[in-house]
């Protein structure tokens, strides 16, 4: 693993060194060339000390994101279009040493055929359509040390084959994807806070077949719109993203009790559909995927359905300002309940994204995840705001209330944060 | 299953519950009855803030409040002063006198008559011992009182052939029963007298008798048309679904309903009063037709099941929606009295409101809960009713051009008779002959004075002031120029009595029969009069307590409003002319009755034209058409017209009823029209011509409205039969126009549809609705000719502009936005831009904007597939940080694209068939003098516009807009465009370079750049699909 984080470093630093030649139209003779990216610093304070030994307290962090595009029209290809894309993406964080890592997020090239697309390489593919979590959500791999939330992604290496379709009046596109090798999953390390009390050694990862990460996945998915209505519906064969747990050989402490558990990939297979029906300013969402072998929390191999259903309504110039308010409400269901590997298995969320439309773009989006059995919530507040023409600052606080004993949050009742990124485009 | 198709099913499965709720309801209302009381006064109709009647409150305060009651006396030998009347006359004065709460009694044996005695003044009764009295007593007597201005024509006419004991009360206005009390003692008073004397005959009348005929009217009417229109109601009920168990559950429902609006009223603590008791009569009549329609559908629905709980939820299912909006729309009809400047009707609004709105509950919850429980007599013929209105709707359709035309002639006939309305409120001629109170005042008004008394008090300008001979002289005078006027029976005022004080103070000489000249004199005449009086004959009521300000009372009998509304016009120019100082307003009950009906109208117009917008929302809900709603107004509004019409022709007399009729019926009438045009509506839904469309109507609705029309008539023409005047003119009015609104609904709605849907082949909506408009106004008139051309031309333009820029195909574009805030600051948007035209019928045209700067949110992307308005486009936003491109609302017109001063309306494709036009004229190009420009005005047909208007400056030779200028929904001027640097691409198509748009009211302004566009791109409809977003963002 270190060889290809010494690999993508490398790519990044390439890159930056190229980039005012790559930047000169003709490059390659590319039709179109761009490279740009971004730094980001990032500041996190934690309200209370840490409850397990061995975590650092208030962190701060630097990442470096490129994105190099080059272009070339009517190529030899078949006449394609082809496009590449790198996107090499590294952390530095002094503190914690797994949260230091890099990853080729897009690694890629796009051919376009008239109708038809190819893509080769590393990419990414987001499904789904609720807010809250995205159960159909199957390609690419959560990189469990850069967020809280689960949406950062790690680029997942695929031959995608897409055409448009259109059914009288229904019109979209369908997908097949050959996913040849395996992401494994990012945990935090010993340093890292927003963890749970055992050690999850990600890099000790155990697998149920043979060929371990080059076991390959297939997936195909038939996504588009009919009137008001966007449907998608998807398939997956293949390793689970999701892991189970079990404890790591030789890792128990006799005389503490201590002990570090490693992530179990087994196959799975996955039918999912995501809906959403736009009425005006009222988005009516709702997914729901079905999943065959796979282990839960209790490490026994069980197949649930999963659903969430809820609705986006859109306030526009509230109180006569050009600002717009969203209330959200949505509810996630998982059949596994306590055994379910998400927080979200009978989860009410309630939340308000609110967007000032002004010319700095500033928003916020508060939610409240509270487990309607437990009474158990999580709160979480993101703001954004654009400084001058080329810096973001971000916030993003969380608070873990009223948490249930029985519950992995509970782990986490001592880590409320408030995390600031400023991010610098260039 | 439908939502109404659910609910049904859920009212008719829980059918325990309602009845349980609904006994619940009925007694919880109903328990407030207990605290209804009945309100006996006239000044019930005078609001608090009614300027009349405070002006009556200050004077009454000064002066004294003339709660009376006049005893007419009339001996059968014609002849007052015999010693047997004249002792009869004094018994009766002495016994009134034990009258509860009485301030003075007059009559002519009591008479302070003064006279002088060597050079004294002497004051006595005129008759100072009646029982003894010689006939040459009386004869004496005689000649004096006929002598005594004051006397004449109030307590004893020229012929002596009648006189009146007229009894003043000072009403301490505690109680309710204050005045039936007087009444009923003053009547056993009466008996006693004429069986004493059967050679005398004795009637009632007066401000007492008044305020007890309100309240006794009131009774009488509910005692008498409550059974009148339980029995209609039921014998209709009866006759049209021949079941014992319908009319049973017709009776429980209607009942209940009034309870429930009677017992609000309790709870609310507000006094019944005269017009009120016409409330659950009114409820009860609305109510019946609210019961009719379900019951109707049940009768049809037994045909074909056995299953009560399926009649009862078919029933519910299929005529829920109808029945909660016509009981809305009266209710909201009713609430607009409100606005009333009567209180009897606000509160006559507000409790039918509650038993309407009660009504609806209890008929969609407690009816079908009725008929799924109670056994009822299964029907299995089916009730044909259809072909009865064959015919109608064939006549129509053969005549309509007739119909159309004669309609709209006899409209304008009709209606030409409003201006004959007089309004005419007198409170003793609200109630017609048939209560013995109107008889005996017609008597006393034919055969000595005047119940209508206009009152002024005349201000000398300072206290004491009253005794200034100047002063004096002109109030004599002012006397004297009333007594002049025809109408006036007799004047009261105290200058007659200071001139027979001075005359009797000089030896009784008739040549000092008038004012004196000195301040003093009159003020010790005065005084020494005032010490003279016997008890209770001060002077109180005629001198404020400063002594600045003198009362005139004027009596008139048998006059008309208008009459009095004439002499105090004259009365006014005779003060502005003769006494300027003096020119005050008339007050008294009399005056305040006289202009309630002018206010009352005035306000109610207010409140009319609300229901009117509120009422038409509704419409426009319902039917979801503006062109039909517009046309709804005609069948809704001209009824009221028509009747008050016919009224005018008819009648001419009417009382402050009229104010609030159109209100009332404009709720109601209002079902007919909604029913008529929804099923018109329905019919060309499914490709009927606008002819079978009609018959379509007919068939589906003609029966039921024709039931519900003669229920409601037949239950107002009972309630006509009241004799109070306010009540029986507002049921008759109000029955008159239900019965016109069904002609017009039958006759007049068709022809009209029928005719404005031939119209719109060749004419525009706007034109058929100013038809329609014109038909309203009566003129029948076609809209002008210039009119219609600048509509035409101005669509012309539109068109023209649109059919110049077809077929550009597709074209690339890159481009900036600079955003600048009104201190200068700039901010700045660069995009790339990929378009698609799509010319298909119906089509609207697709577009990609992609963003490459600012930094932060390079490479988001939206795609709109834009459509024709009012259909929200569908949009799509690519968010990169996320590789998600999620499907977002685009109902919102008026936001701002990027926070810059386009909103998403700006920037959305605009087809012809989003406006409406109409040009204004042709002139110089704003920035291009060079050119020609027409100028034309665009309106939104969407009403989530953010504008109420454009007004763009497009050049005559290729159509290009210079300038636009858009005007917020409130109408005021908020930004303009300015396009500049055309360029024309493909030999045809301009595009401008820069657009500059400026927000007229923040100082905030956005320029659009465009360097750069490359049509005939290549691009193609895949290019514009959601899931390929991702790809064209890089």
């Amino acid at each position: 693993m270190i060889v290809g984080k010494i690999l993508t470093a490398a790519t990044a630093v390439a890159l930056l060194i190229a980039a005012p030649a790559l930047a000169e139209d003709g490059f390659l003779g590319t039709d179109f060339a761009s490279i740009e990216g971004s730094v980001e610093f990032e500041g996190t304070a934690f309200a209370q000390d840490p409850r397990y030994a061995g975590q650092e307290d208030n962190a701060v962090s630097v990442a470096v994101r490129a994105k190099t595009v080059l272009e070339w029209s009517d190529t030899a290809i078949g006449g394609a279009d082809a496009t590449v894309t790198i996107t090499p993406f590294v952390r530095f964080d002094p503190n914690d040493g797994e949260r230091t890592h890099a990853d080729l997020r897009e690694a890629k090239l796009d051919l376009r055929f008239g109708e038809t697309d190819v893509t080769i390489g590393n990419d990414f593919v987001f499904w789904g359509k609720t807010e809250v979590d995205q159960i159909v959500d199957i390609i690419n791999q959560t990189d469990g040390v850069e967020g809280t939330d689960g949406e950062d992604k790690l680029g997942q290496p695929m031959i995608r084959v897409s055409r448009l379709v259109n059914i009288g009046e229904v019109s979209g596109e369908a997908s097949v994807f050959y996913l040849p090798y395996f992401r494994e999953r990012t945990f935090p390390g010993t340093e890292s806070r927003l963890r749970g009390a055992a050690i999850i050694d990600g890099n000790d990862a155990r697998y149920e077949t043979s060929a371990e990460e080059w076991t390959p996945s297939f997936a195909a998915r038939l996504a588009g719109f009919y009137g008001d209505f966007d449907i998608g519906l998807s398939a997956f064969h293949g390793l689970s993203r999701d892991p189970a747990f079990e404890v790591k050989p030789g890792s128990v402490n006799p005389a503490t009790g201590e002990f570090e558990l490693r992530p179990v990939y087994g196959r799975i297979t996955q039918l999912g559909l995501d809906g959403q029906y736009t009425a005006g300013s009222t988005l009516w969402k709702a997914e729901l995927v079905g999943r065959l072998d796979q282990r839960n929390a209790a490490f026994e191999k069980e197949d649930y359905f999963a659903a969430i259903a809820g609705l986006e309504h859109t306030l526009y110039g509230v109180g006569e300002s050009n600002a717009d308010l969203g209330l959200i409400a949505e509810y996630a269901y998982d059949s596994r309940g306590n055994d379910a590997l998400t927080i979200f298995e009978n989860d009410v969320v309630l939340g308000a994204r609110l967007a000032l439309n002004d010319t700095q773009d500033s928003a916020a989006l508060f939610t409240a995840t509270v487990d309607t059995d437990t009474a158990e919530t999580l709160l979480r507040l993101e703001g954004e705001r654009r400084i001058g023409e080329i810096a973001k600052l971000s916030i993003e606080g969380g608070a873990f209330v009223n948490t249930d004993t029985a519950s992995p949050v509970d782990q986490l009742q001592d880590d409320h944060y408030l995390r600031a990124t400023l991010a610098v485009f260039w | 299953m439908s939502f109404s198709g659910r609910l049904a099913g859920l009212i008719v499965r829980m059918r325990w519950v309602w009845i349980v709720m609904s006994l619940a309801l009925v007694a919880g209302f109903g328990s407030g009855m207990q605290y209804l009381t009945l309100d006996p006064d006239a000044r019930i109709f005078f609001a608090e803030e009614n300027p009349d009647r405070i002006a009556l409150d200050a004077f009454e305060a000064e002066f004294a409040k003339d709660d009376n009651l006049i005893l007419v006396v009339e001996p059968k030998d014609g002849k007052v002063f015999t010693p047997a009347t004249l002792a009869a006359v004094g018994t009766l004065t002495e016994k009134a006198w034990l009258l509860p709460s009485v301030r003075r009694v007059d009559s002519i044996t009591n008479f302070q008559n003064t006279s002088a005695e060597g050079d004294d003044m002497t004051v006595r009764d005129l008759v100072e011992d009646p029982a003894t009295v010689t006939q040459a007593q009386a004869d004496a007597a005689k000649a004096i009182a006929l002598d005594r201005v004051s006397l004449v024509h109030s307590v004893i006419p020229p012929a002596a052939d009648v006189t009146t004991v007229n009894v003043l009360f000072r009403l301490p206005g505690k109680e309710m029963n204050e005045v039936p009390m007087i009444v009923a003692e003053t009547q056993a008073l009466a008996s006693e007298f004429r069986a004493e004397h059967p050679e005398i005959g004795l009637r009632l009348t007066g401000s007492v008798m008044v305020n007890n005929q309100f309240a006794q009217s009131g009774m009488e009417d509910a005692a008498s048309l409550t059974p009148m229109m339980f029995g209609a109601i039921l014998l209709i009920v009866f006759l049209a679904f021949f079941s014992i168990a319908g009319v049973f559950m017709t009776v429980l429902v209607i009942a209940f309903s009034a309870i429930v609006g009677l017992g609000a009223l309790g709870w609310s603590g507000v006094a019944m009063n005269s017009v009120t008791i016409s409330a659950p009569l009114i409820t009860m009549t609305l109510a019946v037709a609210s019961v009719v329609h379900l019951l109707a559908s049940v009768r049809q629905t037994m045909v074909e099941t056995p299953d009560r709980k399926e009649w009862a939820r078919v029933a519910l299912e299929e005529h829920m929606s109808e029945i909660a909006i016509a009981c809305v729309t009266t209710a909201i009809g009713f609430l607009a009295l409100n606005f009333s400047i009567s209180p009897p009707f606000r509160e006559l609004g507000n409790v039918v409101a509650v038993g309407v709105i009660a009504a609806m509950v209890f008929t969609l919850t407690l009816l079908p809960a009725l008929v799924s429980i109670l056994p009822m007599k299964r029907h299995l013929k089916p009730a044909r009713t259809d072909r009865f209105m064959r015919p109608i709707a064939e006549f129509v359709i053969k005549w309509r051009r007739l119909i159309l035309w004669g309609g709209a002639t006899v409209v304008v006939i009709l209606m030409a008779g409003i201006p004959r309305l007089a309004l005419e409120d007198d409170f003793v001629r609200y109630f017609d002959e048939r209560y013995e109170f109107r008889r005996d005042t017609d008597f006393y008004e034919n055969r000595l004075g005047g119940m209508n008394i206009l009152e002024w008090a005349l201000p000398s300008g300072e206290s004491e002031g009253i005794s200034d001979p100047e002063y004096l002289a002109k109030v004599g005078a002012f006397t004297e120029w009333l007594r002049e006027q025809e109408k006036v029976r007799n004047v009261r005022s105290l200058t007659d009595t200071i001139a027979r004080l001075n005359m009797n103070m000089h030896g009784d000489d008739p040549a000092y029969h008038r004012l004196p000249e000195g301040a003093d004199e009159a003020a010790q005449y005065l005084f020494f009069y005032e010490l003279s009086l016997g008890y209770g004959m001060d002077l109180t009521d005629q001198i404020n307590i400063d002594k600045s300000k003198l009362r005139i009372s004027a009596s008139m009998a048998n006059v008309t409003t208008s009459d009095m509304h004439a002499l105090t016009a004259d009365a006014r120019e005779w003060l502005n002319t003769n006494a300027p100082d003096m020119a005050v307003e008339p007050t008294g009950l009399t005056h305040v009755f006289n202009q309630i009906s002018y206010r009352d109208v005035r306000a109610m117009l207010v409140g009319t034209v609300l229901a009117l917008v509120a009422i038409s929302a509704l419409i426009l809900l319902i039917l979801r058409d503006v062109k039909l709603g517009l046309i709804s107004l005609i069948p809704n509004l001209i009824p009221a017209g028509m009747a008050f019409g016919i009224w005018g022709y008819s009648v001419g007399a009417v009382t402050l009823a009229i104010a609030v009729v159109i209100a009332m019926t404009l709720g109601i009438v209002v079902d007919d029209t909604v029913h008529f045009l929804s099923k018109y509506k329905e019919g060309k839904r499914r490709g009927m011509s606008a002819e079978d469309s009609v018959r379509h109507a007919f068939d589906k609705v003609g029966m039921a409205l024709v039931v519900t029309t003669v229920g409601l008539v037949v239950g107002f023409a009972i309630l006509a039969q009241s004799g109070f005047a306010v009540n029986g003119d507002m049921a008759k009015l109000t029955a008159l126009t239900i019965t016109l609104a069904l002609i017009a609904d039958f006759l007049l709605l068709p022809a009209i549809l029928i005719a404005l849907d031939k119209r719109t082949e060749t004419m525009s909506i706007k034109h058929a609705t100013a038809a329609a408009f014109a038909v309203v106004i009566g003129l029948g008139a076609m809209p002008e000719a210039k009119a219609q051309s600048a509509e035409d031309k101005g669509l012309a333009i539109a068109q023209e502009s649109d059919r110049r820029d077809l077929g550009w195909g597709d074209f690339r574009s890159s481009g900036q936005m600079i955003l600048r805030d009104s201190a200068g600051n700039e901010s700045r948007r660069d995009f790339e831009g990929m378009n698609l035209e799509r010319s298909g019928a119906g089509e609207g045209d697709y577009s990609v904007i992609v963003f490459n700067s600012p930094r932060d949110i390079k490479g988001t992307a939206t795609l709109t597939h834009s459509k024709v308005e009012p259909a929200d486009d569908d949009q799509w936003i690519f968010l990169p940080a996320l590789k998600r491109v999620k499907r977002i609302s685009s109902s919102n017109r008026t936001g701002k694209f990027v926070s810059s001063e386009f909103s998403f309306e700006d920037l959305g494709s605009q087809e012809v068939a989003d406006n409406t036009y109409k040009w204004l004229r042709d002139e110089p190009c704003p920035s291009q003098p060079s050119l020609t420009c027409h100028v034309t005005e665009s309106y939104p047909k969407n009403a989530r516009s953010g504008y109420s208007k454009r007004i763009a400056w497009t050049d005559t030779t290729e159509y290009r807009q210079w300038k636009v200028e858009f005007y917020n929904r409130r109408g005021d001027l908020e930004k303009t465009l300015t396009a500049s640097g055309f360029q024309q691409y493909l030999g045809k198509f301009w595009r401008p370079a820069s657009l500059l748009m400026q927000n007229v009211q923040t100082g905030k302004s956005t320029v659009l750049n465009f360097p750069q566009y490359q049509f005939n791109a290549g691009l193609s409809e895949g290019d514009f699909n959601a899931q390929r977003l991702p790809r064209l963002s890089r």
